[in-house]
């Protein structure tokens, strides 16, 4: 049967597949962060095809025949019992419906004729695992294999891969030492999400296993923390959420990446970057303790004595490394003290120029605890429930507000007094309440004649966010959870106005700390984030990079925009996020953004003074100043035939500049 | 066609790479050396090395030993990976640079280093690949 056949054999299928297709493997379905329970069959079972993201990657892989039934389709169809907390937690973040496609998968399984089930039999290296983590913990089924296409396996794979899911370090180890003796390769696999926004691009086949034993750590979940020494021992299955949860209830605070993200492979794959990271710092300086496991199997702490310099790393534009340099199975994280006078101050921009003027000041003076650039793009994505919303939302923002940056500051009463003595006007926290509840409403007046007035005053933003008609705009928006859960599906409406009513979803503090809403801007789309940390000194430098970046962008004809930049090392550096947006299943997209991420990274390395993505991934173990130190130089023209040499063989013969 | 290795991978693949590759062509005029381990070897997950030298891009001592080390030779560089990444690279499923960077190969030295003289060596795996067909 045609996969055209398929879908058209039962009502519901084809809105499923392309459910099923929006979905961006954010991982939001697999931790807490509504109060609604976790996915019931997830839970039990654990691999990732038992989760809603997993569903629909399988519901995908059936109906496009890239895999065949097997007995356990059985078990992951009908294991879900349709209770509908993925379709809140995925209908928050996406705007997506999962639900949906797990009763096409139901149905299309229970529809299938028991002959065309097959037996998965057990090999000598899955018989292997399975001694070590236990009976229900190993699989080589190809249907629950393929779950993790998207996220470590290529989309053109042979589906030869073993999946563990170990619970100790020592199970790790030992899994290791296995796979080493019978020449088989590995690689850990946590959320997911750095993959799933790689996997689709050029550099697929560079970060992806090729065949092999996941070992999936999700079930690695020690987490506890000690206020005594202000540090929590964390286990490689635990999300970024779950830890600030705990943390909060200490009234202390870790720097972490997005909610889903799992904090171990966040250290291990990119450092973790935050907008309390001028204060809190990057890579090395979050952690105090890391257990890891080396290639060959090996436990070690990395304060061990008799271990070489772990904290340092080779430098230059062509050490490029493709994995961490060992599994960390825990770490022990550095927290800090939550403030009962901390507030938070935004300050609107029409100019990039202004805006990084300001947070670099604020920077170097070290005032402020979280400090942030955002672009308009990731203001509106991140406070509207749906992509409609913030389009229009962004729209007012560019035409009508000239609030195209906005310098967000969280801070002590003292810094706030200096943020305010220094800009014209500032956003307060009930305001960005207002905001948040009163979007939909906002978003509708992008025609009116209400706009048209505003955008006529010499500093809108000013007149309507903190000038005298503030209360005309509060009462007009009729923020309230009321208001904003009508943008929901019907049924999902009183759910939604309950979750807006909670005090903290409405806080703009509590989500700079738990980071719930970066997963909007992979709602139905994927973006890439070409990342760097740029030498600040020169601050047009920074504008030069970004109209360089926009130039190539528009050249390949893609969405894209500077999402953030934000200061480090007490202003000498600026972290920045550029972000490419696409369809990933346009393949004539995912090529274009390709050629611009590979053109961006090498026009970077002529620039100077910028450390790509490409030459700190993996180094987030190391001392930050023995990865940003010495500054990097511009290279030379003999160089850069180097890195497309290097470049070559990491995207092979198929990438051709 | 030989076997990983063998006696006679050596002698095949010296003799293939003197006849079939320029030294200034296909091999840059490279001047180096390389000791690759290979652990974990079936069926008695044994280690072998070879060791391998070239001047001026001309071969002079393609040398397989059994352990992980060759004392009479020491190598610029030294690779280090189990029998199955070999494989892969020798059935042209994963470059010798990707192994590097994917850290399947461990490189004792600077990697950076290591990593500039991948592309010379193309001309010594693609003959490597021509030659080998039995594993294990």
């Amino acid at each position: 049967m045609t996969q055209e056949s398929i879908l058209n054999s039962k009502e519901g299928w084809k809105e499923a597949l392309e459910i099923a297709k929006k979905g961006s493997h954010c991982g939001m379905c697999r931790f807490d962060f509504l109060e609604t329970g976790l996915c019931p069959s997830g839970k039990k079972f654990g691999f990732l095809a038992y989760w809603p993201q997993g569903r629909m990657q399988i519901f995908k892989n059936l109906t496009s025949g890239k895999v065949k039934p097997t007995e356990k389709l059985k078990e992951i169809a009908n294991s879900c019992s349709l209770c509908g907390i993925c379709d809140k937690q995925c209908n928050f973040a996406t705007k997506l419906r999962p639900e949906k496609v797990a009763n096409a998968l139901k149905e299309y399984t229970n529809n299938l004729d028991e002959s065309e089930f097959h037996n998965v039999p057990e090999d000598e290296i899955i018989k292997g695992l399975r001694e070590i983590v236990g009976e229900n913990w190993a699989t080589n089924d190809p249907i629950i294999t393929s779950a993790y296409i998207q996220t470590i396996i290529h989309p053109d794979s042979d589906l030869n891969f073993y999946v563990v899911m170990p619970e100790s370090t020592e199970e790790i180890s030992k899994i290791i030492n296995f796979a080493n003796k019978h020449n088989i390769a590995f690689m850990p696999r946590s959320a997911g999400t750095l993959l799933s926004c790689a996997t689709p691009t050029v550099l697929s086949k560079a970060v992806c296993l090729d065949q092999g034993v996941i070992i999936d750590l999700l079930r690695l979940t020690k987490l506890k923390i000690d206020p005594k020494s202000c540090t929590a021992t964390v286990g490689a299955g635990i999300t970024a959420f779950e830890l600030q949860k705990e943390a909060y209830k200490h009234k202390l605070r870790a720097n972490l990446a997005e909610a889903g993200a799992h904090v171990c492979s966040n250290i291990a794959s990119t450092g973790i970057t935050s907008t309390w990271q001028n204060r809190y710092g990057w890579a090395a300086d979050n952690f105090t303790d890391l257990k890891m496991v080396d290639d060959k199997g090996n436990i070690k702490n990395i304060t061990d004595l008799d271990i070489k310099n772990p904290y340092t790393t080779e430098r230059g534009f062509s050490d490029i490394t493709l994995s961490a340099p060992g599994i960390i199975t825990e770490c022990t994280m550095k927290l800090h003290p939550v403030f009962d006078d901390e507030d938070i101050v935004f300050v609107p921009f029409e100019h990039l120029k202004d805006a990084l003027s300001m947070i670099m000041k604020l920077a170097k003076r070290q005032v402020g605890l979280s400090l942030i650039v955002l672009s308009r793009k990731y203001f509106s994505n991140f406070l509207c429930p749906t992509n409609e919303i913030a389009k229009d939302f962004e729209y007012i923002c560019k035409k009508y507000l000239k609030f195209n940056w906005v310098v967000d500051v969280i801070c002590n009463k003292d810094d706030k007094k200096i943020i305010e003595e220094m800009a014209d006007f500032t956003i307060d926290k009930e305001m960005m309440k207002t905001i948040m509840l009163g979007a939909p409403k906002l978003s509708s007046l992008k025609e009116s004649e209400f706009m048209k007035v505003l955008s006529e005053e010499e500093n809108p933003s000013k007149a309507i966010f903190a000038g005298p008609m503030r209360k005309h705009l509060e009462k007009g928006l009729e923020a309230s959870p009321e208001q904003i859960a009508k943008v929901y599906d019907e049924d999902l409406r009183e759910f939604f106005k309950n979750v807006y009513s909670r005090p903290h979803m409405t806080d703009i503090m509590w989500h700079h700390a738990f980071r719930i809403l970066p997963s909007r801007l992979m709602r139905q789309r994927l973006f890439f984030a070409q990342a760097g940390m740029i030498w600040a000194a020169d601050e047009n430098k920074i504008l030069k990079l970004v109209d360089m970046l926009s130039e190539v962008c528009d050249k390949h004809k893609f969405e894209h925009m500077l999402g953030f930049i934000l200061p480090m090392d007490d202003g000498k550096y600026a972290f920045f996020e550029y972000d490419y947006y696409y369809d990933h299943n346009d393949p004539d997209a995912v090529k274009r953004v390709s050629k611009a991420l590979i053109e961006t990274t090498e026009n970077c390395l002529r620039m100077g003074d910028i450390l790509m993505v490409l030459n700190y991934l993996f180094k987030g173990v190391y001392r930050k100043e023995h990865v940003l130190y010495p500054i990097p130089r511009a290279i030379t023209e003999e160089e850069v035939s180097l890195f497309r040499e290097l470049i070559q063989m990491i995207l092979g013969e198929e990438f051709k500049w | 066609m030989v076997k990983f290795l063998s006696e006679k991978w050596i002698e095949i693949g010296k003799n293939f790479m003197l006849e079939k590759l320029d030294p200034v062509k296909d091999l840059k005029s490279i001047t180096t050396s390389l000791l690759g381990i290979v652990e974990h070897i079936p069926p008695d997950d044994t280690t072998m090395n070879f060791y391998l030298e070239l001047q001026e891009g001309k071969l002079i001592d393609f040398i397989v030993n059994t352990g992980d080390t060759f004392e009479e030779k020491n190598a610029a560089y030294e690779i280090r990976g189990n029998y199955g990444t070999y494989k892969s690279i020798l059935k042209g499923e994963m470059s010798l640079g990707i192994a590097v960077l994917k850290n399947r190969l461990s490189v004792k030295g600077s990697k950076m280093q290591a990593l500039k003289l991948i592309k010379p060596l193309d001309g010594v795996i693609s003959s490597l690949q021509k030659i080998t067909d039995e594993f294990e």
